[in-house]
């Protein structure tokens, strides 16, 4: 085919288009390293604050995860995210057993009820599986308050014990956050770039196609979900770790379908700064918003709107302004 | 001898949606080292016989055999294990994968590190990855589509995205390769230029076969060529025979008289 090579891509677009991946990488590890800073600037309540935003990113990601990968939508996601959280409350509640441990306990508890989860409703897409997973956000609060005996029923449980003895709490409730989301958003940089990640974008977007070269889509389904569900069981250590306290006020309905909604602000983006977009507005915006009183419900709605047609258009603006540098 | 035994081969293949006779008892042998087409009109069958092919689809009668081994039953991932892999008459390719990326899953099927290099910088992972992108990247370069590696499916005119899924077919060294339509909306000069690549391709280990509508296409680089309507075999043989066959030309070809 030599003669008729193709050449679609000018060196400088490739040199335009390498320097803004360049670009972003840098703005993430200035990111980070502002995040890792930000504590000895900070006082107390906002460290608090951070920690809980820094959980409810790790669930961003996972339901970005399932839509990015898997092509679904969960409004159920809180249900592993309390698998989470309830494994570290109940193992340092009855064993005494430091995060440290308890942590990956949680994430393969999280990844195998996923896949539980996965294979009967495999066969189910869209709205038909979304309704699925909101039965399971339904039944949490119910399952939590009967099981009483292990996980505290309506009070809950206080998860205390620090990860690292001698050093404040409310620095590890911080850190401990921001270092799983740091883990979470580099894991899913290199899923991306692995065999793995690949075959699962072309299930996702041609299921035949990924099965006439080896990936079947039972395997992509199952193993989205699994990926999935273990990220939010992280999102519940983060949580009950950040907030010291495990609920079922804290895993309800509302709590799935406002992850939901926290990938939907961030453009179901898995980046750290993306799913930083999407974990603030879960919890600073209702921060910022409290002192309006009745009329929060109807802020947020119009924050909300505001910040997804300023996703939708900006992009297309800044298209346009390139087009015509000198003005519209 | 070596031919023979590497053979696809169907036996009375069948396949019915509800009332509707798609084949119809279908006797073929796609063998090693020769490139095969199928042509027919349109609703002929060609599609719904590679989707028996490759698993896509399971024939009602009939019984499919790859080197002596049976298939029926077998799933298409199953089937692609066995190096037994097609394109697709609508491009399937992912829009949010690269070029090289979609040409790397071509070959995903022979590597096998775990899911914790999924995750992590371990080795194996990195080695893997590297040597898939090293084979996408050699086969782009063997289709003349190195320098479109880092673009997006969606910033390639349709027929460049035929070649590339041409590319991701042959990147895992198929045993079995079935390409469907592969010059639909390629101009003139890419059709030369795919002719030329697809004897390049073409092996003494390899069982080619291809649908197409392009006569030119189909008689300049085709060993043997069946013919197919309305799911039944009309004519198997040389290009020469099937030029000269009379229910092929009213058919398919058009008489000189028309």
């Amino acid at each position: 085919m030599s003669e008729n090579a193709v050449s679609l891509t000018s060196p400088r677009a490739l040199r335009t288009g390498l320097s803004r991946v360049a670009a972003g990488r840098a703005a993430t590890y200035a990111l980070v390293i502002g995040l890792l800073v930000l504590p000895f600037l900070l006082q107390g309540s906002w460290l608090y604050t951070l920690g809980i935003c820094f959980a409810n990113s790790i669930g961003v990601l996972a339901v970005s995860v399932l839509v990015r990968y898997g092509g679904e939508v969960s409004i159920g996601h809180g249900f592993f995210a309390a698998v989470g959280a309830y494994s570290v409350a109940i193992l340092e509640h009855r064993l005494g057993i430091s995060l440290l441990v308890s942590l990956p306990v949680a994430l393969v508890l999280g990844v195998l009820l996923g896949i539980c989860f996965a294979w009967p409703s495999r066969n189910l897409s869209g709205i038909y599986l979304a309704v699925s997973t909101m039965a399971l956000a339904l039944a949490l609060p119910e399952v939590i308050n009967n099981a009483g005996e292990w996980t505290g029923g309506f009070q809950g449980l206080y998860v205390s014990r620090p990860v690292i003895p001698g050093i404040d709490m409310s620095l590890q409730r911080y850190f401990v956050a921001l270092v799983l989301l740091i883990v979470v958003a580099y894991g899913l940089d290199r899923l991306r770039h692995s065999r793995q990640g690949l075959t699962l974008l072309l299930a996702r977007s041609h299921p035949a196609a990924a099965d006439a070269f080896g990936t079947r889509r039972v395997w992509a389904r199952v193993s989205v979900m699994g990926i999935s569900c273990g990220i939010a069981a992280l999102s519940g250590v983060a949580l009950g770790f950040s907030s010291s306290t495990v609920s079922p006020s804290g895993f309800t309905l509302w709590s799935s379908i406002f992850l939901l909604v926290g990938s939907v602000v961030s453009f179901y983006g898995l980046s750290l700064p993306r799913a930083l977009i999407g974990g603030a507005f879960l919890t600073l915006v209702p921060q910022f918003l409290s002192g309006s009183g009745a009329w929060i419900p109807v802020l947020y709605g119009l924050a909300l709107l505001i910040v997804i047609l300023a996703g939708h258009f900006a992009p297309k603006i800044a298209a346009m302004l390139r087009r015509h540098p000198e003005g519209l | 001898m070596h031919a023979q035994t590497s053979a696809l081969t169907g036996r009375g293949i069948s396949l019915s949606f509800g009332g509707i006779k798609v084949l119809r008892g279908l006797d073929v042998e796609f063998r090693a080292g020769e490139i095969t087409g199928l042509i027919g009109p349109n609703g002929a069958g060609k599609t719904s016989l590679f989707n028996c092919l490759t698993g896509a689809y399971n024939p009602q009668g009939g019984t499919i055999t790859y080197a002596g081994h049976p298939l029926n039953g077998l799933p298409p991932a199953a089937r692609a294990k066995l190096g037994i892999l097609r394109s697709f008459q609508t491009v399937a390719l992912c829009p949010d994968l690269t070029v090289l990326e979609n040409v790397m899953v071509g070959v995903a099927r022979n590597y096998h590190a775990g899911w914790l290099n999924a995750f992590l910088p371990l080795s194996r992972g990195n080695r893997e990855y590297a040597e898939m992108q090293s084979a996408a990247e050699r086969a782009l370069a063997e289709l003349g589509l190195r320098d479109t590696a880092h673009l997006l499916p969606g910033q390639l005119p349709p027929g460049m995205l035929r070649l590339v899924e041409i590319a991701r077919a042959i990147v895992g060294r198929p045993s079995v390769l079935l390409l469907d339509e592969p010059a639909a909306g390629l101009n003139n000069a890419e059709t030369r230029d795919l002719t030329r690549t697809l004897r390049a391709i073409a092996s003494p280990d390899l069982v080619m076969v291809v649908v197409e509508h392009d006569m030119d296409l189909v008689m300049s680089i085709c060993n043997r060529i069946y013919v197919l309507n309305f799911g039944e075999l009309v004519a198997c043989g040389t290009p020469d025979e099937i030029r000269q066959n009379p229910d092929v030309v009213r058919i398919y070809l058009g008489s000189d008289d028309d």
